[in-house]
């Protein structure tokens, strides 16, 4: 169906059709003082019903068409005089893209004899207040997290780069969920290759629907298969912002609180907000010591299984006969002791994620008390593989961001099947796969472990040290690009 | 190609994993030796013992319980070294792991009666023994005797004797250190003396401890030379440039009194005499000293009494250990390096001295000065009478 017809009827028969069996939709006409017939249509529950009353129908109705200095003919031109007190309004002229107004939680308005509708921004549904982040808190710093609200989020960035320069471009995206996804970047700073590689992704992006950003990220990635993330997301408008000023670029999708920031490196992810907030000195030690947690995360398990099955002598007398004293009852050679004892430390940590508040305390008991506990008393389970496993645990934790994380938990299991088999042996080739497949990755076009690999003496001063910010060497103006 | 690769070594993988197929050994299929003694058996055999630990205890070899069952010996004869120890592993439910092991002891009567170079082959060249652990003479018994014995503190005697070597300073007695010095023609081997004694341990209880007793200086073909006390013992460590520290008491000038000094940095240095003349060797040991001890009346404080002290002390220091070298030179023994020093500094001379080194070694003109510094009286300034 094309344009809006001069006809009311027309029109509200192609109207009802389209909105037929939806409770919600709303069509309501009256007729005005000098008998103009109008017709609104909105969805209930999407707009602000008050904002509607105050500035559209009490002048309409109790006043009519105002009548100035010449009479106004039609509301159109009203429009176009700017006599409605509202901030956002414009005309429409086809009837499909009314639709898709209404459905947006527009007010449509619709005069008898008029060959055009107003369209009025009265958004107004329930949404979310703006709270700490809860996957990402810092001990100092901003604590406001983004929303699920697309202008609430782009207002949280918009309100810390005030400057023109911090572009906002707008993508819809999803056949059926017709999501709104902004690209935004700071004009002159990113790289503008990243962007035309990102906006022809955006273009090409064919789905039914857009439920979070995640199912932008798996469209954006080069490399699909790989385990490690190539697009951060991050629901703290701070890092958002930071990454801007670094030249990233960032994709704000509506209904979801995560924002999308790309490129990334590997170290992006083991950077936490709280580094550049605290003093320089301890961020050294921070840093070192989440570094290290990090290797620990996903090799300790391997490394104590290669050491105390395959090579003994590596180990100190004392601590190897106390860990062979630790071990003498246990039934299970140590891989298979210390694969059970990761696999039980994922499964109870996936059912705490699922878990019921209420019930959250059960599930720590049973994992603390019975597989801590009884199983070591019991002999099953030696204790230093409860060290080795605990700690692995919390190491992995040390891990600023919770995506990742998860790469780290997949290469635990891995490298631990190829040590169990072949001691260290088997885990130098896991590492040297590992490192195979990080300096091949790539995050659009920036190499994943710049700038270590391929080597950049000027950047590498923040992967470890975070220089004070007087002392840091200018903007790095090509972002994180090559 | 890369993708192959990746295929192949997955299903490699998988194929190894299918099958079992991993050489893993568990910590309780381990023995895990501490101690090995090697004694003279009739027959030209050897008599090889294992000190190895029990790790079932709940509280651990080494703390708590009290019991006497933290370890076993197991010993077997054979004709060499390997066939003695396969005796022992057949007697065993678990594997021997000897990289742990903390020390290695030699009865004085090996020594005597059997050539000790023939046990390195299997002991210390296997790559299997980690070369840390230390080689001791046990003077006076069998060595298989010394680890039967029990220690008051750390239940194993082969633990103790390596922790009291560590904690006084002499951790440079490895058996990687004794097969350098038997195989360089310039050294011979300074080796740890343990002597088993009766100690009163507790109120009602007298039990054998095995204590330094002092240091064997071996030949070059490993039979002992001498034995050196404890006190000369030290001296020559000091001078053999393997020692790290020190102590020494000595007495005052009117014979009654005594001043303790702590020795730190001890350092030695071989040069020859002002015309470079080989057969005069001047050794200049050095230190740096702290009093501990000073009943004397001397108020140290006052310099010119510390300058008097150091003085004196360098003179008693380098008495004793002229003592001491004169004594080791006699048995031909040169356990200080001069001979790796002259060959160093006179090649030539030393091509022709070389072959019966032992014996010429005798002939040289060796003087020891003392360069020992005075560094600190201490805070307590003079003494109370």
């Amino acid at each position: 169906m094309g344009a809006v017809s001069q006809s009311a009827e027309i029109n509200e028969a192609y109207l009802r059709a389209q909105f037929q069996r939806c409770s919600d939709f709303v069509l309501r006409s009256f007729t005005l003082r000098d008998e103009t017939r109008l017709m609104l249509v909105y969805l209930d529950g999407m707009i602000r019903s008050e904002s509607v009353e105050d500035n559209f129908l009490k002048p309409l109705l109790f006043d009519g068409l105002p009548q100035g200095i010449d009479r106004i003919s039609s509301l159109v031109e009203m429009f176009r005089r700017e006599w409605l007190p509202l901030t956002s309004i414009k005309t429409e002229d086809s009837l499909d893209g009314l639709v898709t107004c209404v459905l947006q939680g527009c007010l449509g308005i619709l005069v008898d004899g008029e060959a055009s509708a107003l369209v009025a921004q009265v958004q107004g549904y329930e949404k979310r207040g703006i709270e700490e982040p809860q996957k990402e808190s810092t001990l100092r710093g901003s604590k406001e997290g983004f929303v699920e609200h697309l202008r609430t989020n782009t207002s949280l960035i918009r309100r810390r780069i005030v400057h023109p320069q911090l572009k906002m471009e707008s993508y819809t995206v999803g056949k059926y969920t017709q999501t709104e996804v902004v690209l935004s970047y700071m004009q002159g700073i990113a790289d503008e290759q990243v962007l035309s590689v990102v906006r022809d992704k955006l273009d090409k992006i064919d789905t039914d629907g857009v439920i979070d950003s995640a199912y932008i990220e798996e469209w954006l990635e080069n490399n699909s298969f790989s385990i490690f993330p190539q697009v951060q997301n991050t629901e703290r408008p701070d890092v958002v912002v930071a990454s801007l000023l670094e030249g990233k670029v960032a994709l704000i999708a509506n209904g979801t609180p995560s924002v999308l920031i790309l490129p990334i490196t590997l170290w992006s992810g083991l950077q936490s907000a709280d580094d550049y907030f605290e003093r320089f000195v301890f961020v050294l030690l921070i840093r070192t010591i989440r570094y290290i947690m990090t290797f620990i995360s996903f090799a300790l398990p391997a490394i104590y299984v290669a050491l105390s099955t395959f090579h003994p002598e590596m180990i100190p007398s004392y601590l190897m006969i106390s860990i062979a004293t630790a071990r003498e009852s246990s039934p299970f050679p140590t891989v298979v002791e210390v694969f059970l004892m990761m696999f039980i430390f994922d499964g109870l940590q996936e059912a705490g994620v699922h878990l019921p508040n209420q019930l959250g305390p059960v599930v720590s008991i049973i994992g603390a008390l019975v597989i801590g506990q009884a199983a070591v008393e019991a002999g099953i389970i030696s204790t230093p593989i409860i060290i080795v496993i605990s700690l692995t645990g919390v190491a992995t934790y040390t891990i600023p961001r919770y995506s990742a994380t998860l790469p780290f938990r997949l290469i635990r299991y891995l490298l631990l099947f190829v040590t169990g088999m072949l001691g260290f042996v088997g885990f130098a080739f896991g590492i040297i796969f590992l490192l195979i497949h990080l300096v091949m990755l790539e995050s659009f076009g920036t190499p994943y472990l710049s700038p270590v690999a391929p080597f950049d003496g000027k950047r590498i001063k923040d992967i470890l040290i975070r220089y004070p910010f007087a002392l840091k060497s200018g903007r790095n103006k090509k972002g994180m690009g090559r | 190609m890369i993708r192959f690769l990746l295929r192949t070594s997955v299903l490699m993988l998988l194929a190894g994993a299918a099958s079992g197929c991993t050489d893993f050994i568990e910590p309780n299929q381990l023995a895990f030796v501490m101690g090995t003694a090697v004694d003279h058996a009739d027959d030209g055999e050897i008599e090889v013992s294992h000190q190895i630990v029990i790790p079932t205890q709940k509280s651990g070899p080494f703390g708590g319980s009290g019991d006497s069952d933290s370890f076993v010996v197991m010993s077997a004869k054979g004709k060499n070294v390997f066939e003695a120890i396969h005796k022992v592993q057949k007697k065993m439910t678990r594997r021997l792991m000897p990289s742990h092991r903390q020390l290695i002891a030699i009865s004085e009567q090996y020594f005597q009666k059997d050539d000790v170079s023939t046990l390195f082959d299997k002991l210390n060249r296997d790559p299997a023994n980690n070369l840390r652990d230390i080689t001791v003479l046990v003077k006076g018994d069998l060595a298989k005797n010394f680890l039967l014995l029990d220690h008051p503190m750390e239940h194993l005697s082969s633990i103790a004797t390596g922790k009291e070597m560590e904690i006084n300073g002499m951790n440079r007695f490895s058996t990687r250190q004794f097969i350098i010095d038997s195989l360089s023609e310039g050294t011979r081997p300074l080796v740890p003396v343990l002597q088993i004694e009766q100690v009163k341990v507790r109120s009602k209880e007298t039990g054998p401890i095995a204590a330094l007793s002092g240091f064997a200086a071996l030949n070059k073909k490993l039979k002992i030379a001498g034995f050196l006390n404890d006190a000369e013992g030290a001296g020559a460590v000091w001078m053999s440039g393997k020692g790290t520290f020190h102590a020494i008491t000595l007495p005052w000038k009117n014979g009654k009194d005594t001043l303790s000094f702590r020795l730190t940095h001890l350092r030695r240095r071989i040069d020859s005499a002002d015309d470079h003349d080989p057969q005069r060797i001047v050794l200049t040991v050095m230190a740096q000293a702290y009093l501990l001890e000073n009943t004397t009346s001397l108020d140290l404080s006052e310099t010119h009494y510390m300058l008097e002290v150091q003085k004196y002390m360098n003179d008693k220091i380098r008495e004793d250990l002229q003592l001491t070298m004169d004594k080791v030179q006699e048995w031909g023994s040169d356990v200080f390096g001069i001979g790796e020093y002259l060959h160093r500094s006179s090649p030539y001379w030393w091509k022709s001295q070389k072959d019966d080194w032992d014996h010429k070694f005798k002939a040289l003109d060796v003087t020891v000065r003392s360069n020992v510094q005075l560094r600190s009286v201490g805070a307590s300034g003079t003494s109370f009478n």
